[in-house]
């Protein structure tokens, strides 16, 4: 494709400015990380100065129990989320794949909440909808005389994975109906005369045709579910305690509540490991036939 | 005549189910819509039947909510514009110009939207901090510019992979310069995903947190960190809180629309083939 032009060519160099900027603001920053995550540095301490620890920040999360509960948290949530996400899309993108009365209406409006900032969405399940005290959660239990469920206490962990898997199926169901919009009307129909039921047809015919669809939607998910900190922040905040807070929350807190810049860092280099690991896998496990 | 029947119950009974489930999906955003048109006692003992009112769009709007609204169009634009600028060059770099390994470039832009913004933040803070940058607006707008420019490229660079080469082609028989069949031939085949990218851009843009709430204080404050401070409020500013959310996500949902399907082709077209 590159070969039409053929001249002395230059253009080339278009790219520099892009790679400059994204090499400055992504990937020296994130040396640096590296480089501070070997570091003992309290910013609100100076007195203590900053000295080389080696692995001891490393170390020191490992050790910590809590550093555990927030590991299994994540982990928790990216399977709850990736899984739901991606059985409700397909049975939407199923569902929506026929002739419908409004169905292309109803497929653009059902996207909504992936557009919507996580902040607003997380206030607004907190107090609107699943506040305990006030609110519809308070009204609709007390019209059926049972004490509202607290939400954002004991099954806080849950609330995180149902407001995920609320904001972020829109998004996989986009990718994946595309990919059932792309499975020939003919195949299915055939499959219709052979006596498959719907069922049959789903997994054994379309899923296997959409896969590569299915794969994308799981990866680019996989990678933002593990971003989540906007709806954790505004939500519980972690908490009660650490159960319900994921690694990028646990993180923030070590930055700009203990200021403890050494560990946070080696907290963001798990992280980052943790996300290369898992998107890794992940590849390999896909695109394995 | 039975089959038609049948095809014909079909046909109410899913688009029933869909409308039913798309209503119940969407049902958080049309609640905050409405109880932004309430007063604070029927949000917190809800209500359904009510008088509806503006009155709490009259107290949102206020001084700092325009001072956040300012700030965030001004951080999303600037965001978009040097996005644009830095990403489409890039794109018609990896597909026209002759440059090492141009698809080890485009997969290294893609990597990079791997990385959580906390594995950057804090030298990016400590920098910031020392070169008196905290709390800017050009402070926003570079990180958000270094997380938009890769996100664009992928998005873009397959509709230039996709303009047929044999135009490009005639066009240079037709003695255009380079510039002349970026602009007259390319751009319009590739405006709409440009735009598209654009405006998905300037939805990540608009909604982001994590950057907004760590380096701003009061002078550089987004809509979102705005939003953040209802998170404490315990029931008497809910009306309010409805009616901010409402303003804030009304852009975002508009642009959205107009951007799914590129969203989708974009997505889709580095791993899926056909």
């Amino acid at each position: 494709m590159g070969q039409v032009i053929q001249k002395k060519d230059h253009s080339g160099k278009l790219l520099l400015p892009a790679v400059v900027v994204v090499a400055l603001i992504t990937q020296i920053p994130f040396l640096m990380t590296i480089i501070l995550s070997l570091l003992k540095w309290n910013i609100k301490r100076p007195d203590q100065g900053i000295s080389f620890t080696g692995f001891n920040n490393y170390r020191e999360i490992f050790t910590d129990p809590n550093f555990w509960v927030v590991i299994i948290n994540t982990v928790v949530i990216l399977i709850a989320c990736l899984a739901l996400c991606t059985v409700i899309a397909v049975l939407l993108g199923v569902l929506f794949n026929r002739d419908l009365f409004l169905g292309y209406f109803c497929r653009s409006i059902i996207i909504i909440p992936y557009f919507v900032m996580d902040c607003v969405v997380g206030i607004v399940w907190k107090t609107l909808l699943l506040n305990p005290s006030l609110g519809l959660n308070y009204y609709i239990s007390s019209f059926f005389g049972f004490s509202p469920i607290d939400f954002f206490g004991a099954y806080s962990l849950v609330t995180i994975i149902i407001l995920i898997v609320w904001q972020w199926t829109p998004f996989f169901f986009l990718i994946i109906f595309a990919g059932l919009q792309s499975v020939p009307g003919e195949v299915l129909e055939s499959a219709q005369l052979e006596g498959a039921s719907g069922l049959q047809t789903l997994l054994q015919i379309q899923v296997p045709i959409i896969k590569a669809h299915i794969n994308t939607a799981m990866t680019l998910g996989l990678i933002n579910i593990l971003k989540v900190f906007g709806l954790v922040y505004v939500t519980t905040q972690g908490g009660p305690g650490y159960r319900s807070a994921n690694l990028p929350y646990l993180t923030y807190r070590t930055v700009f509540f203990n200021w403890s810049i050494g560990e946070a860092a080696a907290l963001a280099v798990v992280t980052v490991a943790i996300t290369l690991f898992l998107t890794q896998k992940f590849f390999s496990a896909t695109t394995r036939h | 005549m039975f089959t038609l029947n049948y095809e014909k119950r079909r046909y109410l009974i899913f688009s029933t189910i869909a409308i039913v489930i798309t209503f119940l999906w969407i049902f958080p955003i049309i609640y905050m819509v409405i109880s932004s048109f309430k007063e604070e006692v029927q949000v917190a003992i809800p209500r359904l039947f009510f008088k509806p009112t503006i009155e709490n769009y009259q107290e949102v709007i206020s001084a700092t909510f325009f001072k956040s609204l300012k700030n965030s169009i001004i951080v999303t634009l600037g965001t978009v514009l040097f996005t644009t600028l830095l990403a489409v060059p890039a794109s018609y770099a990896l597909v026209y110009s002759k440059v090492r390994s141009p698809n080890g470039i485009y997969f290294w832009f893609v990597s990079t939207t791997f990385l959580p913004a906390i594995a950057v933040i804090m030298p990016v803070f400590i920098l910031f901090q020392k070169i008196r940058m905290i709390d800017s607006h050009i402070a926003l707008i570079l990180l958000y510019t270094g997380a938009g420019v890769p996100m664009m490229i992928w998005l873009i660079t397959n509709f230039f992979k996709e303009i047929p080469s044999d135009i490009v082609e005639a066009t240079k028989i037709d003695g255009c310069n380079r510039w002349q069949t970026f602009y007259l031939v390319m751009l319009p085949l590739v405006r709409n995903g440009i735009v598209s990218a654009a405006f998905l851009v300037f939805i990540i843009t608009w909604n982001e947190f994590f950057f907004a709430i760590t380096i701003t204080y009061t002078e550089s404050t987004t809509l979102a960190v705005y939003m953040s401070k209802y998170m404490t409020q315990q029931g008497y500013f809910w009306g309010k809180m409805s009616a901010t959310g409402t303003l804030i996500v009304m852009i975002p949902i508009v642009l959205g629309f107009s951007a799914q399907k590129a969203l989708v082709r974009g997505l889709t077209s580095g791993s899926v083939k056909g």
